[in-house]
């Protein structure tokens, strides 16, 4: 393994510790992180007039994401 | 008064219950693991099952769960996950995304190209995306 590879695998990594991290601080008891559960809710509130902007964008989002790695 | 953010989870439909869906979505992610990358099977696949769930979310058909109406500045600490992601995806994809500049689907490439692995990422990417249905 290349010195570039290892340092690009360790980058994904830290985004991943860093996730998990933040996931369990917002976990504990009174704590005012919230959830990724509920920054993706409140992101999927937003609307423009009657147009659920927010969920449009997120379900959109995780459809393309599946398609991608699943069908591309 | 926003009348979608006041459904709740209360009474979720008999379909739309764990003991039905996850069966469900067990045996859409075995067959669907059966397709491999680029072929029409896995296409069809995850069109009609991202489409079902796209109109399911955004349909009044199911309860969902409350979300907050504000997020205290603490919120601002998914910045941190969100930007390195961001940084070491597009420094990478600048790069070329080669073997040595992997971006996270070349990474993912050999992990999804056997049949546990890809039907374990159909699981998850379904079961996720029920998550955000209800949510």
């Amino acid at each position: 393994m290349t010195l570039p590879r290892a340092l690009a695998i360790a980058g994904f990594f830290l985004v991943v510790v860093i996730g998990l991290a933040v996931e369990w601080a917002a976990r504990r008891p009174h704590s005012r992180i919230p959830t990724l559960a509920d920054v993706c809710g409140f992101v999927m509130r937003y609307r423009i007039g009657r147009l659920p902007v927010g969920r449009i964008a997120m379900f959109g989002f995780w459809w393309w994401l599946g398609w991608h790695f699943l069908a591309r | 008064m926003d009348q979608h953010s006041q459904i709740t989870a209360e009474a979720p439909r008999l379909w739309a219950r764990p003991m039905v869906l996850v069966p469900v979505f067990v045996l859409i992610s075995l067959v669907g693991a059966t397709f491999p990358s680029f072929s029409l099977g896995a296409n069809v696949l995850v069109l009609a099952a991202g489409g079902t769930l796209f109109w399911l979310g955004l349909s009044t058909r199911l309860p969902r769960r409350r979300s907050p109406r504000r997020l205290p500045a603490a919120a601002g600490w998914w910045l941190v996950p969100a930007v390195v992601l961001s940084l070491v995806e597009l420094v990478n994809f600048a790069l070329g995304s080669t073997y040595d500049h992997p971006t996270l689907s070349k990474l993912a490439d050999p992990w999804l190209v056997g049949y546990p692995g890809r039907a374990l990422a159909y699981f998850g990417w379904l079961m996720a995306y029920w998550g955000l249905v209800r949510r």
